[in-house]
């Protein structure tokens, strides 16, 4: 029996657990009781880790089309035809004809290997990953405001805290240590704000829960820091010192005083009164958000409100303070600090930058690097549909399942002259491949992820690669060496690693022998640095904080005769985005197998829909059937889906309404309407 | 009474390397406590107790029953060749080993469970070994052998024949008469924690706990099935298939009533359909059914779901939590 | 509240009255406790839109005996296994018929299967319907559903054993008169003289040309005249049917030593180990499915 110390490939807490397996099959997980995180309980998907790894369904060959079929084929074959295809469409449409979709799943050191590849083997910076679905707008709007995009406490400020602000974030579901904390940290006696339109776990427990009109966001927060001001709850002497652009946000939020806010939200102005109070009122204040606020057309709005509203109360850099968002997958931190990003190297260093840009070309060795930033995936999903991106490399990705709007995806995967797809199962999206190549899983490699709280973890092989499969980064290095690059060659990831940290000044001090028992957080600036758990201690990342005032604005869709209901999405806690790994779970397939809808049974009985009756939900891209589930959790008006099951797909029904500067598309207000199946 | 210094055991231990295969407390990579293998490093055998469950060694978190060809062969899995040798439980986890040993052999004998307990000898480890040298309750029974510590040396209790043909090979040791005195300690220990279970249990079975005092201690569960896993007396497992290339395989996994579908049958009929009525069997489940069934609680008070518990639900929270209220 | 005593000899009387297929039979082999024995399957026929009866035969050298209302574990390979009720009597020797509906993945399968498809059996398992208690009784037979199926042996066993009872009576309710199990068994049984079998349905479409008895199946018993001191009732059928027709009886003057349900839970292993089936301290494969309602009195049977 071997234990092996290592990260969940699930949701990005980062909790680390061991997996037990003996003689190469994986038989169970084994909980790090001395794990800060973890400490000793797992979630649900956390204890059923080690079911998928070697499911039958696994992919353990290249495959190739061969007459519209998908064949079995061998390694040089599958991946002398990538090298092949992909430089000779950018030599017939240009260096930006194609695309590189990297993975939120995969390790630091294979995004940072990636996006070298794009970079400095195929010469664009047409590379991005699904953060553009779920934080970009964070990315953004907390830059713009505090200088760094990240969460900006750690996990364990959740036990300082004295009051929490969660919105936009179910917790319990999508990061359930964190929830829980927050739980524990309640009954010992903090207070609880929670805005969400559904009576989510966490609003059991809350002192106050605003259930506000979904996407009525801006709004509800520009309304408390109006009354903040009114009543002369700002922390002047944080305002003065820290802060600037502070009369800008004044004006603006003097517009939103209680009364007209309480119409946008469909709150009490009381209860705005009561959360504007209780936050700024509070010796530690914590501000907790997830994809609730970032994925709308105004998530970089929503975003800079947050950041408007801790800095005026200078509930930012101290324990139990902050903004926080949470991360949604294992690695989407880390995808996004090693730059797999089209507008950024590793470490958030910008393209456009000539002296970053030398100091690339010098670590790689290459004659120049492009210096206009790429496009990031939502664009290029669009211009492959115009037929402007032509070849599409994706590691660890499911568009069809994942990106709104299914229609618009699977076209655009149509419409591409050649698409490579790397994955440990055969997708939706694989299913529109030229070549498939199959990949390792979290167990079968080493490497790191980074956290929510951006701690730098380990990942370890504990057994060898099912069948043919093989690790993603050397896969990226067999094709650059295949590609006429010799700098890209690596006998282990802990020299990746290496390279990394020698170009990315927030990671300097990270190396596999400083993290092997427990990660460090960035930043981490040279090899005696301890790491960094709380951001904008005493000063801005950016230096000053700046205010970013932001106007309401309504979502792209709302209800209307045709489609009167507001549909928003969500995880279920049983099952992980697409569902590839957790749907081939015993036990978390067997908890939910089908896609359901929640509806208030006031809607219900209106529209004569029985709990576990099918029902038909239609958007203005399309309809699916699915399982009526009748809750009073939800408010009237509102319907709320998961997007795990392909048999169902929720995202079938989204709106590819993007933001207007983080191009996130708004995946949580678009206008339905719900039937009995007859 | 023979008497033996821990280096000493630890001697003899890789002396029979070759006949036993010798499981015990052992220090993982991060510093987790855990049960494995002996290997040069000496075994932790005053770290504490281990916090997985450790029962796991004879009820794996999934294990499979029979793999079965396309012609409809069957194969089995082998046990392995050596029997075991366990070294290192506590009191309270031979109490549960008893408890689980009797449930997997009554009535219809679980020979997957049964066969790999069969083959394997006990140790168990009590006196001054807690963390700090505090009094670890002797089992006097429950196990082949005991090592009671007394601060500088194991006293070994045999108590069954297997306990007796290892301590006979054992060359080392000196006679003690200290036992009696260590054994009056641990007689006089007291455990309020079991007055506090036993009267959470009396209100159970006399219905005085009402519908919203689990609907409550429901909200703040959040599914993890944590203690479900970590309990050395739940034994509840699910029965799946792998459908491979030419065969299929037939697993048994650990499963948890903490979670909807452990009940729901295909009819969408559902016993345990809400939270609350999960949380209720539970706790339930320990502290009156088994009584009826088995003649006693089966919550040995190890405190396991209560240290992993991430919202402080755990059995001696809720117990304590129900007395306070209800008693 | 049964005493722990009683409990045990319930676990013990489900060991020893069961009897195993092949294999089973040497408890020193293996994983032989969950190995199940393997069996072609002899016949498929259609009994509703959603319900097939499978027939099994069972070679005169394997020793089977079963009691009416046991069931066995069946194994379609690759979807795992699911507790299904013998149907047929142990009276009719040679064969056991299952009628199974298909509710998930595995009935799916199955009844995709044809004649000659190999499927898994283990068993028989649980406690059957208790005759020694239904002998020289007046029995009401009441069924809901697909609670016809494991009730079928026993009415199979009254109609070969007409003698050790008295007066039979055969209650049965279905959705519509398209689900009904059994048709044919059930004209015959409405033909003889043996049974007095009456049918309700809970719906009928236009049109549809039944001119049986509408309305929910509680509603046959207060017609009935029934001596309460020497008559047994037995019930089988969907869980939210059992408190309106037990309350029907109690109305009748039966007390909860005169009924007799027979409960469907989700067993995974049929032996009492996997927890899936427990009612409180019971575990409804070993100590039920059948139960005497005074046994399950102060515990959570009707959840």
């Amino acid at each position: 029996m071997k234990k092996t110390l290592t990260t969940c490939p699930f949701c990005a807490t980062g909790c680390m657990y061991y997996l037990q397996s003996d003689h190469d099959k994986f038989v169970g997980i084994e909980p790090s009781t001395v794990h800060s995180i973890a400490k000793g309980h797992p979630c649900v998907k956390g204890w059923n880790a080690f079911q998928f790894i070697h499911h039958p369904d696994r992919l353990t060959t290249p495959l190739i089309r061969k007459n519209g079929v998908l064949e079995a084929a061998g390694w040089e074959e599958a991946l002398d035809l990538v090298v092949h295809t992909l430089p000779s469409l950018q030599a017939r449409y240009g260096h930006d004809s194609i695309m590189f979709f990297s993975s939120a799943r995969t390790t630091n050191e294979e995004n940072y290997l990636f996006m070298k590849l794009a970079r400095a083997v195929f010469k664009t910076n047409n590379v991005d990953h699904c953060a553009r679905l779920c934080h970009s707008s964070s990315v953004l709007g907390l830059a713009a405001t505090f200088g760094s995009g990240a969460m900006s406490n750690s996990i364990s400020c959740v036990d300082e805290a004295d009051t929490f602000f969660v919105i936009g974030s179910n917790t319990t579901e999508n990061h359930p240590q964190i929830g829980a904390r927050i739980l524990q940290s309640v009954k010992r006696g903090a207070k609880l704000i929670v805005a969400d339109s559904r009576t989510i776990r966490l609003a059991k427990a809350a002192t106050l829960h605003l259930r506000h009109r979904n996407g009525s966001d801006v709004a509800l927060i520009n309304g408390m820091m109006h009354v903040i001001i009114r009543d002369g709850l700002e922390n002047r002497e944080f305002i003065e010192s820290r802060t600037q652009n502070y009369e800008q946000l004044k004006n603006t939020v003097l517009r939103y005083p209680p009364s007209i806010v309480a119409e946008i939200t469909g709150l009490t102005p009381q209860e705005i009164i009561d959360a504007a109070h209780l936050y700024a009122t509070s010796p530690a204040a914590m501000i907790i958000y997830s994809v609730g606020i970032t994925q709308h057309t105004h998530g970089v709005d929503n975003v800079r409100s947050l950041a408007n509203l801790a800095m005026l109360t200078g509930h930012v850099g101290r324990p139990g303070t902050g903004v926080n968002p949470l991360r949604g997958q294992n690695n989407v931190q880390g995808a996004c600090d090693m730059g797999a990003l089209p507008n950024v190297f590793s470490g958030y260093q910008k393209v456009a930058d000539e002296a970053v840009r030398q100091k690339f070309v010098n670590e790689w060795r290459v004659a120049d690097l492009p210096a206009h930033a790429g496009l990031p995936m939502t664009r290029a999903l669009n211009a492959a549909e115009r037929g402007e991106i032509k070849g599409l490399y994706i590691v660890g990705e499911d568009p069809v399942i994942s990106d709104p709007d299914q229609g618009h995806v699977r076209n655009a995967l149509q419409q591409l002259d050649f698409l490579v797809v790397q994955d440990i199962f055969l997708t939706a999206t694989a299913e529109y491949a030229d070549v498939v190549l199959p990949a390792a899983c979290f167990a079968e490699k080493d490497g790191t992820f980074t956290s929510t709280e951006r701690r730098i973890q380990r990942v370890r092989k504990a057994a060898l690669p099912i069948g043919g499969a093989r690790a993603d980064w050397e896969i990226f290095c067999e094709i650059a060496s295949r590609a006429g690059y010799k700098y890209m060659h690596y006998n282990a990831p802990s020299e990746i690693m290496d390279e990394i940290a020698r170009v990315t000044p927030i990671y300097g001090g990270i190396s596999y022998s400083r993290i092997d028992q427990i990660g460090l957080q960035w930043p981490c600036l040279d090899e005696h640095h301890p790491g960094t758990p709380i951001l904008h201690v005493g000063r801005f990342v950016g230096g000053m904080g700046c205010f970013c005032p932001a106007e309401y604005r309504p979502p792209a869709e709302t209800p209307d005769a045709e489609y009167p209901f507001i549909l928003t999405t969500g995880r279920s806690y049983f099952h992980y985005h697409t569902g590839s790994m957790t749907r081939r779970t015993r036990l978390l397939e067997r908890e939910e197998n089908r896609s359901y809808v929640e509806i208030n049974p006031v809607d219900a009985h209106r529209l004569g829909i029985r709990d576990r009756d099918f029902v038909m939900v239609a958007t203005r891209r399309g309809e699916i059937v699915m399982s009526a589930r009748m809750t009073k959790d939800i408010t009237p008006g509102v319907l709320f889906i998961t997007f795990h099951f392909e048999e169902s797909p929720g995202n079938l029904l989204t709106n590819n309404a993007l933001d207007p500067e983080s191009h996130i598309p708004e995946y949580k207000v678009c206008a339905a309407r719900i039937t009995r199946k007859p | 009474m023979k008497t033996i210094t821990c280096d000493q055991f630890h001697h003899f231990l890789y002396s029979i390397r070759e006949d036993f295969e010798i499981v015990g407390p052992v220090i993982l990579h991060d510093g987790t406590l855990s049960l494995g293998r002996l290997t040069a490093e000496p075994l932790a055998l005053f770290a504490g107790r281990i916090p997985f469950r450790f029962t796991s060694l004879f009820f794996p978190h999934s294990e499979r029953l029979f793999a079965m060809s396309d012609e409809y062969r069957f194969d089995k899995s082998g046990s392995s060749a050596k029997p075991l040798l366990v070294v290192g439980w506590r009191a309270e986890d031979l109490e549960a080993l008893e408890f689980i040993d009797e449930f997997f052999r009554t009535g219809f004998r679980d020979d997957v469970f049964c066969d790999r307990r069969q083959s394997s000898v006990v140790i168990g480890v009590s006196g001054r070994c807690g963390v700090n040298g505090e009094f670890c309750r002797i089992s006097e029974g429950k196990c082949d052998m005991e090592l009671i510590y007394d601060g500088k040396h194991f006293i070994m209790a045999e108590y069954t024949e297997n306990g007796r043909f290892l301590s006979e090979k054992i060359v080392w040791g000196e006679e003690t008469d200290s036992l009696e005195a260590l054994l009056q300690e641990s007689r006089a220990l007291r455990t309020p924690e079991r007055e506090i279970l036993q009267t959470a249990s009396q209100l159970l079975m006399r219905n005085q706990v009402d519908d919203d005092f689990w609907a409550e201690i429901a909200d703040r569960c959040i599914q993890c099935t944590s203690c479900t896993n970590v309990c050395p007396t739940c034994t509840c497992f699910d029965v799946y298939d792998m459908r491979l290339k030419r065969k299929i395989e037939r697993y048994r996994m650990w499963d948890s009533c903490q979670m909807s579908g452990f009940m729901r049958e295909a009819s969408g009929h559902n016993p345990l359909a809400s939270q609350s009525d999960r949380t209720r069997r539970r706790i339930r489940h320990k502290l009156v059914d088994d009584l009826h069934r088995w003649g006693r609680m089966t919550c040995f008070l190890c405190g396991r779901c209560d240290d992993v518990c991430p919202t402080g639900i755990g059995m001696k929270a809720v117990a304590a939590e129900i007395v306070e209220r209800f008693g | 509240m049964v005493s722990c005593f009683e409990k045990k000899q319930y676990s013990e009387r489900g060991n020893c009255d069961c009897f195993h297929f092949g294999v089973f039979m040497d408890s020193r082999i293996g994983h032989a406790a969950y190995e199940p024995a393997i069996y072609s399957i002899h016949s498929i026929s259609d009994l509703t839109p959603h319900e097939k009866l499978f027939r099994i035969e069972i070679p005169d050298a394997v020793d089977f005996r079963h009691e009416p209302g046991q069931f066995v574990q069946l194994s379609v390979w690759g979807w795992g296994e699911a507790p299904i009720s013998i149907s047929n009597s142990p009276t009719r020797k040679g064969y056991l018929e299952f009628a199974i509906r298909h509710a998930g993945s595995l009935t799916g399968a199955l009844h995709q299967m044809r004649p000659g498809s190999k499927i898994g059996l283990r068993g028989p398992f649980g406690n059957g319907f208790d005759v020694n208690r239904l002998r020289s009784q007046n029995l009401l037979l009441i069924a809901g559903g697909c609670g016809l199926a494991p009730l079928r042996s026993l009415i199979q066993y009254c109609e070969d054993c007409r003698d050790e009872f008295m007066d039979i009576r055969i209650l049965y309710g279905a959705k519509t008169p398209h689900d009904l199990l059994y048709k044919s068994d059930l004209a015959a049984w409405m033909e003889s003289e043996t049974f007095d079998c009456r049918i309700i349905v809970d719906f009928v479409a236009p049109n549809h040309g039944y001119s049986g008895k509408i309305g929910l199946l509680p509603e046959l018993i207060p017609p009935l005249e029934v001596e309460a001191e020497n008559t047994t009732a037995v019930l089988v059928g969907p869980p939210m049917m059992y408190p309106f027709v037990v309350e029907a009886l109690r109305k009748k003057g039966l007390d909860d030593e005169r009924i007799m349900v027979s409960l469907e839970r989700h067993m995974k292993c049929g032996i009492g180990k996997c927890g899936h089936c427990a009612i409180d301290h019971f575990s409804c494969c070993i100590d039920g499915p059948v139960f005497l309602l005074r046994d399950l009195q102060g515990t959570e049977w009707a959840g």
